[in-house]
């Protein structure tokens, strides 16, 4: 419904922008930002704001990976990545700096939802192909937005839970950090469902960072003042794994939990042999970022905004994922499979 | 010029020994800071053009008058850890106020005003109360951030695309300003308040001995601490074109590096504006040269360890050479 409704919007601009662009580029629509100069090898920035937490690593290895595999056929010549160290201003100097060297595309995880946005208009007034992906900016002065959505996250969890439960019970929810817009919107995706079972009813909501240990100690609480818990909505991975640790040590048995693709997460589940579901926000994002701009590079259109439809682990395919959880790090994420054929039905999609 | 007036015999003049020790330490730093903008220049010829200076100095502007900021309340004897903050709320004024009817004037108006009365009334606190600075800014600092965050709980507001053009557009305005600002402060060294600063940071007692209100010398420290302070956040919207209530954070740590790498005291009363600016200077030329170089991010910070190291080092071991 909402997918569809933005498809519906993306139209409009997308013809919009043919018609505008229709006297430089009279065969093919171009995508934003791409005047179609520029020739490949082609060079790229990856301007991340943080390059520590093990999430980053993964979708850093990713765009790595796809690199390599372009430069095989000759398409891209060079990497150069940068870390902001969690600072927005930083961050603008670093695509400032990108800008001045004149790289045919910019990928981005931006630090701040606003902040970018002059810098962001600059690049893209230069014709380098500019795609933000992960944490997004306001501004659709770039050639695309990449992101799977966080409301569906909620609703999904939510409504899975409530049918594992039988439609009726005592459930805790375990929530991100406060004023944080992902775990918001998860948050908000979550409450229409909840509002439309009142049967279930909510016993204790949390907010805590996203580790493990705050979690874990957050449910020791609620285990110790609430009797009789049907199941827990965890809203990201750490937060389900400390959920379903604290049930263990305290001794309960483990109820239904939603989470994420934590390794740790997938693991317990697992061995508990409970009931599960979990998404993600796949690390692939970024190899799709750089394939997104290198499309756009070669001339064709790419939507304004792609949404990554949210893949869903459960009982049935848990295995699947377990299966090669030896290729992920001890405290990563199993993300989904992909391939060339994915990512072009993904850009496809209008 | 001082050294100019005739001088009682026997008594050499003050004013040039005095600069050229404050400068000693820091030739270590310019030297650095210089080697890097010939780096930065050769990697990135772009630099030389009016345009590729005016993005270098819009990209150092607000961490120049952060670390000024810091080291005005360092060379009086304190330190500020509530600077970010303060970065934050001028950022988060101008944006809500700018595209709304007080406009550009009112808004600068505004958010100087802020800066310099939430700077004197911490700077009230600290010096008539006698509490330890670091933990009155450090209050300070959540007072003031949640105040940013109820003006704007999410990024947004907007500065008017004239304002932003003129102060981060293709010309060096912002280094004209810079200019000024630094001839601000040498005339402000020239008052009753500027030349006791020094006096009343290294040795408040002995000061106020020698008949100065040392008192007022420290707040106004930091009522212009706070006015730098807001200023840099007014600049940051300015280049963003927008506000962000927690943009400044990063600038608490970053201008307190600055400062000190500039050769300026935890104790007060050392140091030199001079040094603040040059120390800002290096780290914000570091960033760019670390990106032409192309080195992988882990090795970007420790370089960039290694680098303050090396600033801050060179100086004190030419100086033991010296010695021994």
């Amino acid at each position: 419904m909402i997918r569809s409704s933005l498809r519906a919007a993306a139209v409009p601009v997308c013809l919009g922008l043919a018609l505008a662009l229709g006297a430089t580029a009279p065969a093919l629509a171009a995508a934003k930002c791409i005047k179609g100069d520029r020739k490949a090898p082609f060079t790229i920035g990856w301007a991340n704001i943080y390059s520590v937490p093990t999430w980053m690593k993964q979708t850093q290895a990713t765009i790595q990976a796809e690199f390599d595999a372009d430069k095989k056929r000759g398409l891209v010549s060079k990497l150069v990545v940068t870390d902001a160290q969690g600072n927005a201003s930083t961050q603008i100097q670093q695509i400032q700096s990108m800008i001045d060297a004149n790289v045919d595309a910019i990928l981005i995880e931006a630090g701040s939802s606003t902040a970018l946005n002059r810098v962001i208009a600059s690049a893209c007034a230069k014709g380098i192909a500019v795609v933000n992906f992960d944490s997004l900016v306001d501004t659709d002065q770039l050639t695309t937005r990449i992101n799977t959505d966080s409301a569906a996250w909620g609703a999904g969890a939510a409504q899975w839970l409530i049918d594992a439960i039988g439609g009726k019970g005592n459930i805790i929810i375990l929530n991100g950090p406060a004023g944080v817009s992902v775990s918001d919107d998860r948050r908000k995706g979550a409450e229409p469902v909840l509002q439309a079972h009142p049967d279930v009813k909510i016993l204790a909501e949390s907010n805590t960072a996203y580790n493990v240990a705050p979690a874990q100690e957050a449910v020791t609480n609620l285990l110790f003042n609430n009797a009789q818990i049907d199941g827990v909505l965890a809203l990201a991975g750490p937060l389900a794994t400390g959920a379903v640790l604290a049930f263990e040590k305290q001794g309960h048995p483990v109820v239904p939990t939603t989470g994420e693709n934590a390794r740790q997460f997938l693991e317990l589940w697992k061995k508990d042999g409970m009931k599960g579901w979990a998404t993600m926000q796949p690390n692939w994002l970024g190899a799709l970022a750089l394939d997104a701009a290198l499309t756009a590079l070669q001339g064709k259109d790419v939507p304004a905004f792609v949404k990554v439809p949210l893949p869903v682990i459960d009982n049935s395919n848990l295995d699947q994922y377990l299966a090669h959880a030896d290729a992920f790090p001890a405290d990563g994420f199993i993300y989904s499979p992909y391939d060339q054929t994915l990512f072009d039905t993904l850009l496809a999609a209008k | 010029m001082t050294a100019a007036e005739p001088l009682p015999r026997g008594v050499p003049p003050l004013y040039g020994p005095v600069q050229a020790r404050r400068n000693r330490g820091l030739y270590g730093l310019y030297a650095v800071v210089l080697a890097f903008l010939v780096i930065d220049a050769v990697l990135f010829p772009g630099l030389l053009s009016r345009d590729g200076f005016a993005r270098l100095t819009q990209n150092w502007f607000p961490l120049a008058l952060a670390g000024m900021a810091q080291a005005l309340v360092m060379l009086a004897g304190g330190i500020s850890l509530s600077l970010g903050a303060m970065v934050s709320l001028g950022a988060v004024i101008a944006a809500v106020t700018m595209s709304g009817p007080a406009g550009v004037g009112g808004g600068l108006a505004l958010v100087l005003a802020a800066g310099l009365a939430i700077g004197a009334a911490t700077g009230l606190i600290v010096v008539r109360l006698r509490l330890p600075a670091i933990v009155v800014t450090l209050a300070a600092s959540f007072l003031i951030g949640g105040t940013a965050l109820l003006i704007l709980p999410r990024p947004g507001g907007a500065i008017p695309d004239g304002f932003s053009d003129l102060l981060a557009g293709d010309q060096p305005i912002a280094f004209g300003i810079l200019v000024v600002i630094v001839g601000l402060w040498k005339l402000y060294l020239a008052t009753p308040l500027g030349l006791s600063l020094y006096a009343a940071g290294e040795n408040p007692v002995a000061a106020h001995n020698a008949g100065i209100a040392v008192d007022r010398v420290r707040i106004a420290a930091y009522a212009l601490s706070g006015l730098l302070s807001t200023a840099a956040g007014l600049f940051v919207a300015a280049q963003t074109g927008s506000g962000d209530p927690v943009i400044g954070d990063s600038f608490t740590l970053n201008s307190i590096a600055a400062a000190v790498l500039g050769g300026v005291g935890f104790l007060g009363g050392s140091g030199t504006m001079r040094g603040a600016l040059a120390g800002s200077l290096l780290l914000s030329l570091m960033i760019n040269v670390m990106f032409f170089l192309g080195l992988p991010p882990v090795a970007q910070y420790v370089a960039q360890g290694l680098i303050i190291i090396a600033a801050v080092a060179l100086p004190q071991l030419r100086i033991r050479g010296r010695r021994s």
